[in-house]
């Protein structure tokens, strides 16, 4: 699995992704680490597909013990199905999820990893040397969602808003917003169901300072092409199926 | 006395079959066998009815009416605790089987992993990992054992019931013009007690059969 450094200060945000073993008919997903000195957050951690080898490439990076925190944007398999085996290898850490999806996401399996609630409104993950802020996206796409902030690196993780579907291998950022945009339409438009819901977040996002803007699927976004890109959504028309 | 007994197939679980689909059947089993009872005991209201209006000309049949409701009673009481031990092994093959895939995925880490610098973390839970599923395993086949055991009983009532049911014919053949009223009885109960010794017979014979592999 390709692992990709994306801040280094006083701790360490790492993007995992772009797994050359993955099967063929599952999604490719992005997943992020922040690394501090004693803990580690792994932000959607992904699928069962991806359990080992995304284990295995955080071993790079921390010890089992020291993986303390998980956190799941929304509910979905690609997110988070892989809670059952995260489970018994680290039955002392705290996954942070909606409070409003704890009954569903218990389906996959959660006996020894603590369940941190968020309420609709957000709040924070305070991992000693880093407090980040947990920004509500609800309707974006999932009904209960949440995206995280990271002041102090300036890097927006953004679930699926910002993602892309595109051929596997492909570089972690965009190189060139323009081409890029084709292999986001279809995918905000169809999986995004509510403009209403957009609109707030873009309100949400734009007093933000982000260097970076980090989405599940496809490549990440830098510089100018952050402002690019909440620009592009605001003007594009989602919930296109009915 | 038992017609298929012995000879009658037992519900089969190859080794590719899940132990999922095999507990799951095995409940379904269950829950058949508990209508069947259910059956029994209206049959045994039915019966108490008839002797009642047949008065003298049934005089012995009353008693066994009785016998026949007390075996259903018991048969119900019985399954229900069965029920309660079938739902348990479910949870536990569930919690087996997710245990077994950590185990398997922990071993694709480690292998995976060795040049990592924090390989060796992994060690610990993995053995501990290892651990639990092996109690887990262990816990299994004590529940099996003990729920073979449950099933044993279930026979007891199932093999008392065909008795009662032969001597019901008796009986019913000097009621007179109830005769074929009480010989339907005595067939309803015979036949149930049939089915519920043949699909006992069969959870029993898939219990092993997941207890020979566990």
């Amino acid at each position: 699995m390709k692992m990709t450094k994306i801040y280094e200060g006083a701790y360490q945000w790492i993007m995992y992704g772009r797994d050359p073993y993955k099967p063929d008919n599952i999604i490719d997903t992005n997943q992020y680490v922040v690394r501090t000195d004693k803990r580690c957050l792994l932000i959607d951690p992904g699928g069962i597909e991806l359990f080992a080898p995304m284990l295995a490439a955080v071993l790079h990076h921390a010890p089992v013990d020291e993986i303390t925190d998980l956190f799941a944007s929304h509910q979905d398999p690609d997110i988070i199905s892989s809670l059952g085996l995260w489970d018994q290898a680290l039955p002392h850490a705290k996954l942070h999820a909606a409070a409003l999806w704890e009954g569903f996401l218990r389906h996959f399996g959660c006996e020894s990893i603590q369940y941190v609630p968020i309420a609709d409104n957000g709040g924070v993950i305070n991992l000693g040397s880093v407090e980040l802020q947990i920004v509500p996206a609800h309707y974006l796409h999932s009904s209960a969602n949440f995206n995280i902030y990271d002041p102090q690196a300036k890097i927006f993780f953004s679930g699926d808003i910002g993602a892309a579907l595109e051929a596997p291998g492909k570089p972690v950022f965009v190189e060139n917003f323009d081409a890029h945009v084709e292999k986001m339409r279809y995918f905000h438009q169809r999986w995004m169901p509510s403009n209403q819901a957009k609109r707030a977040w873009i309100d949400r996002v734009r007093g933000l300072d982000i260097d970076i803007l980090a989405p599940q699927h496809g490549r990440m976004f830098k510089g100018d092409d952050v402002k690019r890109f909440l620009d592009w959504f605001e003007a594009l028309q989602v919930g296109i199926a009915v | 006395m038992f017609r298929k007994s012995d000879t009658e197939p037992t519900m089969q679980v190859s080794p590719s079959k899940s132990q999922f689909v095999a507990v799951a059947s095995i409940a379904a089993e269950l829950s058949a066998v508990m209508e069947v009872a259910k059956e029994i005991s209206l049959a045994a209201a039915n019966a108490k009815a008839i002797a009642f209006r047949a008065g003298e000309k049934a005089k012995g049949f009353q008693p066994i009416t009785d016998f026949i409701n007390e075996l259903a009673k018991e048969t119900i009481a019985l399954v229900n605790d069965i029920n309660e031990h079938a739902l348990k092994l479910y949870r536990l093959t569930v919690k087996e089987h997710r245990m077994a895939e950590a185990c398997k995925r922990f071993e694709k880490v480690a292998a995976s992993a060795e040049s990592a610098l924090h390989a060796a973390s992994l060690r610990e839970s993995l053995q501990q990992t290892r651990q639990r599923h092996a109690d887990c395993h262990r816990e299994f086949s004590r529940h099996v054992s003990e729920l073979l055991s449950q099933l044993a009983d279930v026979m007891h009532p199932a093999r008392a019931a065909r008795v009662i049911a032969a001597n019901s014919r008796i009986e019913a053949s000097q009621a007179g013009e109830y005769l074929q009223s009480l010989q339907a009885v005595a067939e309803s109960v015979d036949h149930a007690a049939q089915i519920i010794h043949d699909k006992v017979h069969k959870c029993r014979g898939a219990l092993s059969m997941i207890g020979t592999a566990a």
